[in-house]
């Protein structure tokens, strides 16, 4: 796994808890253990948890636990799309 | 001061960049909707527990407890911010 071609570049990172991140990496670990700068929480919608809201806070400079890393990816290069897996009911 | 502290996180991660945070305040955000701001006393790099002197824990419900000194199980962490303020209440 290498992640140094994301150095510097600000990456959506998804954590086990369903909390939401982004920041511009700035240096990471073995472990998966990242530090974050400029980093900002998506926060989640209180009645539904795996909805995101448009509520962020900033927090700065962060390390997050590589335990908790469930999913990195670029912040650029991402668009909606529409629900691939809803089924068609027919007749 | 800022800036100086993210040109040495370029060089140093996970234990080294929480090693320096000794005895300065730190905002833990864990898996859940819990958050704690207390000053870093110690921690342990293989069992992954931390060790705090802790000034208020505000949990989902935004209630502040505040204790003195207190063991925290690292496998809950999600997120160290040194330096950080917590949630606002």
């Amino acid at each position: 796994l290498d992640l140094s071609k994301y150095i510097d570049k600000t990456i959506r990172v998804k954590f086990q808890g369903g909390r939401e991140a982004s920041g511009v990496l700035k240096g990471f670990d073995p472990l998966l253990n990242l530090v974050l700068d400029g980093t900002i929480e998506y926060m989640r919608d209180p009645d539904d948890q795996f909805k995101l809201t448009e509520d962020t806070r900033q927090l700065g400079l962060v390390v997050c636990r590589g335990t908790s890393v469930v999913l990195i990816c670029p912040q650029d290069g991402m668009e909606a799309i529409p629900n691939p897996f809803i089924q068609q009911q027919d007749g | 001061r800022k800036t100086c502290f993210v040109e040495r996180m370029l060089f140093c991660v996970s234990t080294e960049l929480v090693d320096k945070c000794i005895g300065s305040r730190i905002h833990i955000v864990m898996k859940s909707d819990k958050e704690i701001v207390g000053t870093l006393l110690g921690f342990d790099d293989f069992v992954s527990i931390f060790l705090w002197k802790f000034k208020a824990i505000t949990p989902e419900g935004r209630r502040i407890t505040k204790l003195d000194q207190i063991l925290l199980n690292g496998n809950n962490i999600t997120m160290l911010v040194p330096g950080g303020e917590g949630p606002e209440v």
